[in-house]
This record gives structure tokens, C-alpha cells and sequence, in this order.
């Protein structure tokens, strides 16, 4: 997996190593699948409010809490509201937090971490030690110190989320740059006159890929029920809005009488996660260039 | 990859395994080492007697400290507690105390008038800022002096007469003054401790720790284990210990009722402190003699902070307590045989019982809120409702805020916070709405109403109101009953037409009790004297 061998590639059969990595990923039924279904999720999610049969928030209290039927498919919660459009209407939330927290984890998180790295030094000892003081922070504490701050927003939960999530991937992506900071590649980039800057966003990152994809697929699902453990400790979205961390969460304090409020966003959360998991597994052997081709 | 799997199932148990419940403990072997088990509810604020003012607080406070009267557990007559006998002159303005000799402190000390007289004091001066400090307010001279005008206690009427004599002069006849003795804001502490961890007005001294807890009740703090175990074993020293079958207490402060619930089922609880509205209808008919459902001298209503806009109108804050169904809520979600309440005093409360000016009228109400200029809802400011942590009260705030969008168009917030912080929000006043309750200390309608005077304690909603203040007060000099309750209605429709609180139902006593549990008796205070408590094996 060199410059040089990119090149050869090129001459011969004019096929990059993205394109490598997409037929390889195509050939990969299971992440295909997981990624056809996060799209849909996604598109569900996008379109929810002209789609959902029902108002979220509007209750039937009479009607109270229903098993599936014709008038509603997944049943209804003990304030009579559709499960269906209370789930569709909580992966918006969820969706929007699991892929906004985690960009921002990544962001913040991979250039910290390649940057810390390559700098190598006082620099990198200064930028760990920051990322060690951070982790030491309880991190609960400093959400809830963040929400406090500025107030109680959904947006903010995100960045708050985000921002503690990027400690992790900053360890990662540093360990995975100093092997890879001494390769001839780099040495090569760095003899071509290229800035660090450059190098690092050229030469290293799609590098890292790999590991840096497997650990975006976990930390998905971990703010998913982050973001459902902090709406229920009221720091949050707040009622009537829902996610489906939160439907789960009531669902279990009703799962005997009312087994169809844990069930389906249960259900829906877990074919989201296992969509996650297959297409970061495939993405990971896909886009490896240490893979062999065939 | 199996890896990844594991991992990804563990994330998506967690939620699951969170709610199960942390306890080891087994209701079998509690039944031999008379150990009760007992849901709290939720982490006491503290367990200082002059600075608590919630339930969960009085169940713990009620085990370590006693009073000058106790109760009987079955009909809360007056009993002997500190004190083992009483006079009270014919004009009912100056009773008497003798305390009993062989009442000690928990570190062999004799209980003596001095510790109440300062007890007292303590309670009454302006620095502790007690919110209960009004409860004395019946004795001679205690409010000029919780207020300042008097700097002297001797000019109170809480007197030494000699090292085992306490006698106390009221303002007026009291007919409710014996019960206000088992109340805990007028229980005694000790001064030795009190003086050796502050002074004697210090409200965050650390005296109420575990390792510096001294009491006369019949157990002492043994373990306070930040939310997860308050526990309290036997007091030797106690004058009555040979009435006092338990050897420990165990309090859980659990706050989810789900998770209470679980737990009596695990049998690591013999009794809860409340049952999940879905799970009522379950123990009716499957084990309906688990059950307890009974009349609880209780309200639950919602705080308006009157000196917000837009609830510094009363119009707004008639209208919003116009717009809800209460029967829906009772029905529908608390489902525990609650009764909808437009009276902050229940019905029937000592034969009291108000008209009220507040009637479910949606109509009515947007006219109202028209009037304030809101029409339908147009331009009302967002505003927050806040309640504490649990799913019983999150759901009523849902409810409400659902009818009050319908109602009148306008779109309210949600926020909840957990016991402590709860309190502490609400007794600053930094809320717009925040849910609340209120349990009788003692059976008189004055309990409810002489809350709500003028800069009183337990107000917390900012509500002055000059009529009120005089009624409540007129009220307290009236001995004859038909003329005090006269008074206590006027009152009590200046707090219908005024609403700075909105009555939503009225309680009932909701618990899950395990059959080993005896000597608990239903009443409507829902005291139980853990000294009459035992745990006996059934089959």
C-alpha cells in the first residue's frame, strides 16, 4: 500500500483505490443491507412530518394504551398517541444526534489526534495531557455543567455530546499516526517539500481509515443512549418530542402491561445499530489498503 | 466482528439492566433479625427537624427524634412521648408538660425542658430561615420574634419551669396544638451537638451525619450512604425500648416507582411508598391483599410563580386552571382512585369543606386569557413547568401540557430535576410553574391554608394578599368551629379566585405491603410510628 503502488494501479487498469474499495464493499451483502436500511431510516426520518399518520403529540386519553390494530400499527402509549408516528418522529432525534455528535467527535477527534502524532514532542505531550485532564473530568458532570452554562437545547446537547466523545478517537487516530509517522511513505511526502498539514490530511488519514470508521460505528449507538439517559434525567429533549433512547426507557417501565411500547422502538433501535456494525465492518475491509486486491 | 456484536447488545441492554435494582438483601431472613425494608421515595434533603420539609424527610426524622406528644398508630390520638403528661389551663392558652425522667438522648443524656426551650429557639430565629418556623407561630410571641421584632426568647412563650417541666403559652386556643407536637419541626434536638458542629442557627452544619447524629427517638442513624441506604438500628437509650420490636430500618430512596415495584416483588422491600399507575390494576385482581389504597390527607397541585409574567395576571392564572380535565388525570393517569380537587383543603377535612370558584370550563378560560391578551394563545411567552424526577409526576405534567395546548393555544416546557435541587428551585422561586404537594402535618384545614399568608415559609409562590393574611389570622383566634371554618372558607376563595396554586386532586394513600408487616396502621397522615412496628412469619 504505497504511493508507488497507487500509481502502478493507475497505468494499468485506471482504477483507484476508492473504486477498489466500492467494489469490494458492493460484493459485501450484509453492509450492502445495512446501508439500503439506514437510508431508508434516514429518508423515513427526513419526511416524517408529512408522512406520519398521526400528531405526536396530540393525546387520546380516553383511549389510553392500545395493542397494534388497523388504526394504529404498533399501538399506542398510555397517553393514547401513535407508537408508529412517536417512533418515526423519535429518529429524527436520534438519527440527528447519533450523526451530529458523532461528526463532531470525529472532527474534533481525528485532527487532534493526527495532529498531537505528527507534531510529536512537547506538542504532542501538551495536547494528551489536555485530552488525560478531560477524561479525568467525570463526564456526566461536565455535560450537565455545559447544559447548565447554556441553557437546555437540543442543538447543544449534540455539540455537548459530541464534545465529550472526541477524547477516545483522539487516542485512537494518535497511536495509529506515530506508526505510521515513521514510514517511508511519509518520509517521501516529506521530502516532496509537502506541508504537515498536507500530509496529514493526504497521506495519513486515509490510513487510519479503518479504525477510525470501527470506532465511529460504536460511538453512534453510544450517544444514541447517552443523549436517552440525559432526556431522562431531564437535561435533554423534553416531552412531548421523544427519542427512541426515551420510548425505550418508558417501554421498560410499562414492559409487562404494555409489551409493544418496549418492543418496536426496541426493535427499530437495534436493526439501526446492527445496520451500523455490518456497514462499518464492511466499510473497514473495504476501504483497508493493505487488502489484498483481487 | 463477534466482538463488535457483543458490544453493540450491551449498549442496547443497558437501559434494561439499569432498572433492575441494586439489592441484595432477602425479606426471609429480615423477618428473624426484625429488620424492616422500606421504599423512600427519594433522597431526603437533610434530616435536620427544623430545616425538612417534604415526606420522605418526616418518614426517616419520625425513627430518630421524638416529640413532647406522640401518637396513637391507629387513630393519631395524643400519646405519651417526651413528655409523659399534660395540663392545659381552662382558658386553652397555657399547657403544661411533664417529660418523662427516663427520657434520654441517644448518648445517655436526660431529655430535659432546656433542650426543647432551645429546640425551639432554634426553630424560631430569624437566621436559620426555617421554612416551617411558622408551625410556632400559635405560641406567644414566636412570630416577633422568628421576624425580629423581639431579640429576647424569654418573651416567647416556651418556658423552663423547672428541669423536667416545659410550659408553653399560646396566642389563642389551639385546637389542633397537641398534634402540632408530633410534627417534626417541633421536635427537640441536642444542644451539645448542635453546638459542637456550628451555631445554633447554622443551617449547614454537618451535625446530621451519621457518626454525629444524637437523638430521642427510638432508633438512631447508624449509616447514611448518599443515595442508596439510610439505615437505622434499635436505640438502647430510649425510654420505651421495650416496646420497640424492630432492630433496624432500612430506608431505600428510590424514586422510580417501576423500579420500586420490582423490588417488593423481588421481596427486598416490605413496603413502597407508592404503585405505578399501570400496575394498580394488576394487585386488584391478582393480589388485591398486597394492595393498600385509602384516604390520604394530601393535595396535589401546581405553583404559579406570580411575580412572572404573564402569571402575575390572575386572569391567566384562572384560565390556566380552568382548562384541565381533572377526572381525565385521575382516570386515565394516576389511576389510584384520586379525586379531583378545585380546593386546596380536601373535602371533608375535619368536617371543613370549601365552595370553589375554579370549574373545568374551557370556555370560560379562553375567554379569560383573552381578556389578559392572549388571545388564543397568540403572543403567550414560553414558559417552563417544572417537577421532580419520576414518572408518575412526568406524566401528569404531560397531560397537562397536552390540555393546555388544546385549550388555549399555547405551547408550555417541560423540565424535571431531581429532589433536592427541585426544592431548592421552587423555595427560591426561580420556576414559572412547578408541581407540588402538600400533606397535612396535622388534621385542621389550617395546615393547608395558613401555607399560602403573606412571606409564609412554605408560600413559595410569591402570593400576598392583604384579606387572606386577616382571615387566616381571625381564624386562629376563633375557638368556636362553625365561625373559624367561616373564616378559613373566605379564605380559601380569595386562593380560588386568586390561583396561585392550581388544585389538581386531592391524594390517596398508595402502597405495596408485604403480609410479615405489622402494627401498620391506615390513617390518613400516613403515620406509623415504627415503634409499634413488627415483622411476624406467615404461611
Amino acid at each position: 500500500m504505497t504511493a508507488n503502488q497507487t500509481l502502478r494501479a493507475d497505468t494499468i487498469q485506471g482504477r483507484s483505490l476508492w473504486q477498489d474499495a466500492i467494489t469490494r464493499l458492493r460484493k459485501n451483502h450484509l453492509a450492502m443491507a445495512g446501508l439500503v436500511i439506514l437510508i431508508i431510516m434516514v429518508v423515513v426520518a427526513l419526511l416524517t412530518p408529512w408522512i406520519a399518520p398521526y400528531s405526536y403529540e396530540v393525546q387520546d386519553l380516553d383511549l389510553g394504551a392500545s395493542p397494534p390494530s388497523a388504526a394504529h400499527w404498533l399501538g399506542t402509549d398510555t397517553f393514547g398517541r401513535d407508537l408508529l408516528t412517536r417512533v418515526m418522529y423519535g429518529g429524527r432525534v436520534s438519527l440527528a444526534v447519533g450523526f451530529i455528535a458523532t461528526t463532531v467527535a470525529l472532527v474534533i477527534g481525528v485532527f487532534w489526534g493526527a495532529i498531537a502524532g505528527y507534531a510529536g514532542g512537547r506538542t504532542d505531550a501538551f495536547m494528551m495531557r489536555l485530552v488525560d485532564i478531560l477524561y479525568a473530568l467525570p463526564f456526566m458532570i461536565f455535560i450537565i455543567l455545559l447544559m447548565v452554562v447554556f441553557g437546555r437545547s437540543i442543538l447543544l446537547l449534540f455539540l455537548a455530546i459530541g464534545c465529550v466523545e472526541w477524547l477516545t478517537m483522539a487516542r485512537i487516530v494518535r497511536g495509529q499516526v506515530l506508526s505510521l509517522r515513521q514510514q517511508e511513505f511519509v518520509e517521501a511526502a516529506v521530502a516532496m517539500g509537502l506541508s504537515p498539514l498536507t500530509i496529514i490530511i493526504r497521506h495519513i488519514i486515509p490510513n487510519i481509515l479503518g479504525p477510525i470508521i470501527v470506532y465511529v460505528t460504536l460511538t453512534i449507538p453510544s450517544v444514541m443512549l447517552l443523549e436517552a439517559f440525559l432526556s431522562f434525567l431531564g437535561l435533554g429533549i423534553q416531552p412531548p418530542q421523544s427519542s427512541w433512547g426515551l420510548l425505550i426507557s418508558y417501554g421498560v417501565e410499562t414492559m409487562e402491561e404494555y409489551p409493544w411500547l418496549l418492543l418496536y422502538p426496541g426493535l427499530v433501535l437495534s436493526v439501526t445499530l446492527f445496520s451500523l456494525n455490518f456497514l462499518g465492518d464492511g466499510l473497514r475491509d473495504a476501504l483497508d489498503p493493505k487488502t489484498s486486491k483481487d | 466482528m463477534k466482538n463488535l456484536l457483543r458490544r453493540c447488545w450491551l449498549l442496547g441492554l443497558f437501559f434494561l439492566l439499569c432498572s433492575c435494582g441494586p439489592m441484595e438483601s432477602n425479606l426471609d431472613s429480615a423477618t428473624d433479625a426484625q429488620i424492616l425494608h422500606l421504599g423512600n421515595g427519594t433522597e431526603p434533603q437533610g434530616l435536620d427537624p427544623h430545616l425538612a420539609t417534604g415526606v420522605p424527610e418526616h418518614n426517616i426524622i419520625a425513627a430518630l427524634l421524638e416529640g413532647l406528644v406522640g401518637e396513637n398508630p391507629k387513630d393519631l390520638s395524643p400519646a405519651p412521648g417526651a413528655a409523659h403528661s399534660w395540663e392545659i389551663s381552662n382558658d386553652l392558652l397555657t399547657y403544661t408538660f411533664h417529660l418523662n425522667p427516663q427520657a434520654k438522648w441517644s448518648n445517655g443524656d436526660p431529655v430535659t425542658a432546656d433542650d426543647f426551650v432551645y429546640s425551639w429557639k432554634r426553630l424560631l430565629k430569624p437566621d436559620l430561615a426555617a421554612e416551617y418556623a411558622y408551625q410556632l407561630f400559635v405560641v406567644k410571641n414566636a412570630r416577633e420574634f422568628n421576624q425580629g421584632n423581639i431579640q429576647d426568647f424569654n418573651q416567647v412563650g416556651a418556658k423552663a419551669l423547672d428541669r423536667l417541666t416545659f410550659e408553653v403559652q399560646l396566642e389563642a386556643p389551639t385546637p389542633y396544638f397537641l398534634s402540632l407536637l408530633s410534627h417534626y419541626s417541633t421536635f427537640p434536638v441536642h444542644r451539645e451537638t448542635i453546638e459542637k458542629f456550628g451555631a445554633i442557627d447554622d443551617p449547614g452544619s454537618l451535625w446530621t451525619r451519621a457518626e454525629n447524629f444524637v437523638g430521642n427517638g427510638p432508633f438512631i442513624l447508624a449509616e447514611w450512604a448518599l443515595n442508596r441506604i439510610i439505615r437505622v438500628e434499635k436505640n438502647p437509650h430510649y425510654w420505651d425500648s421495650d416496646t420497640v420490636t424492630l432492630n433496624e430500618i432500612r430506608f431505600y430512596p428510590i424514586d422510580n416507582g417501576v423500579t420500586e415495584e420490582r423490588m417488593f416483588r423481588s421481596r427486598t422491600l416490605h413496603i413502597t411508598s407508592t404503585v405505578p399507575a399501570e400496575k394498580i390494576e394488576k394487585y386488584r385482581q391478582k393480589s388485591p391483599e398486597l394492595l393498600n389504597i385509602s384516604p390520604y390527607l394530601g393535595s396535589y397541585f401546581y405553583r404559579f410563580n406570580v411575580n412572572k409574567p404573564p402569571l402575575d395576571d390572575p386572569r391567566v392564572r384562572k384560565a390556566l386552571a380552568m382548562s384541565i380535565d381533572r377526572l381525565k388525570i385521575v382516570e386515565a393517569i394516576t389511576k389510584g382512585g384520586q379525586i379531583p380537587a378545585y380546593n386546596l383543603t380536601p373535602a371533608n377535612t375535619l368536617g371543613y369543606t370549601s365552595e370553589s370558584t375554579i370549574v373545568f370550563d374551557v370556555e370560560q378560560a379562553k375567554l379569560l386569557l383573552a381578556e389578559a391578551g392572549y388571545s388564543g394563545g397568540v403572543g403567550f411567552p414560553e414558559i417552563n413547568i417544572l417537577y421532580n424526577t419520576s414518572e408518575g409526576h412526568r406524566k401528569i405534567a404531560v397531560a397537562l401540557q397536552q390540555m393546555w395546548k388544546q385549550a388555549l393555544g399555547i405551547d408550555l416546557k417541560l423540565y424535571n430535576q431531581d429532589w433536592k435541587s427541585f426544592l431548592f428551585t421552587v423555595s427560591n422561586m426561580d420556576y414559572e410553574i412547578a408541581r407540588g404537594s402538600w400533606i397535612g402535618d396535622y388534621v385542621d384545614p389550617n395546615t393547608f391554608l395558613d401555607m399560602f399568608v403573606s412571606g409564609g415559609g412554605n408560600n413559595q409562590t410569591g402570593f400576598s394578599n392583604a384579606e387572606y393574611d386577616r382571615s387566616i389570622r381571625s381564624a386562629a383566634k376563633t375557638i368556636d368551629m362553625k365561625q373559624r371554618y367561616e373564616y378559613f372558607q373566605r379564605a380559601e376563595k380569595i386562593l380560588t379566585d386568586q390561583v396561585p396554586v392550581m388544585p389538581i386532586y386531592t391524594y390517596t394513600k398508595l402502597y405495596l405491603k408485604a403480609p410479615e408487616l405489622k402494627g401498620w396502621h391506615n390513617n390518613i397522615l400516613d403515620h406509623h410510628p415504627y415503634k409499634y412496628i413488627y415483622l411476624e412469619k406467615t404461611d
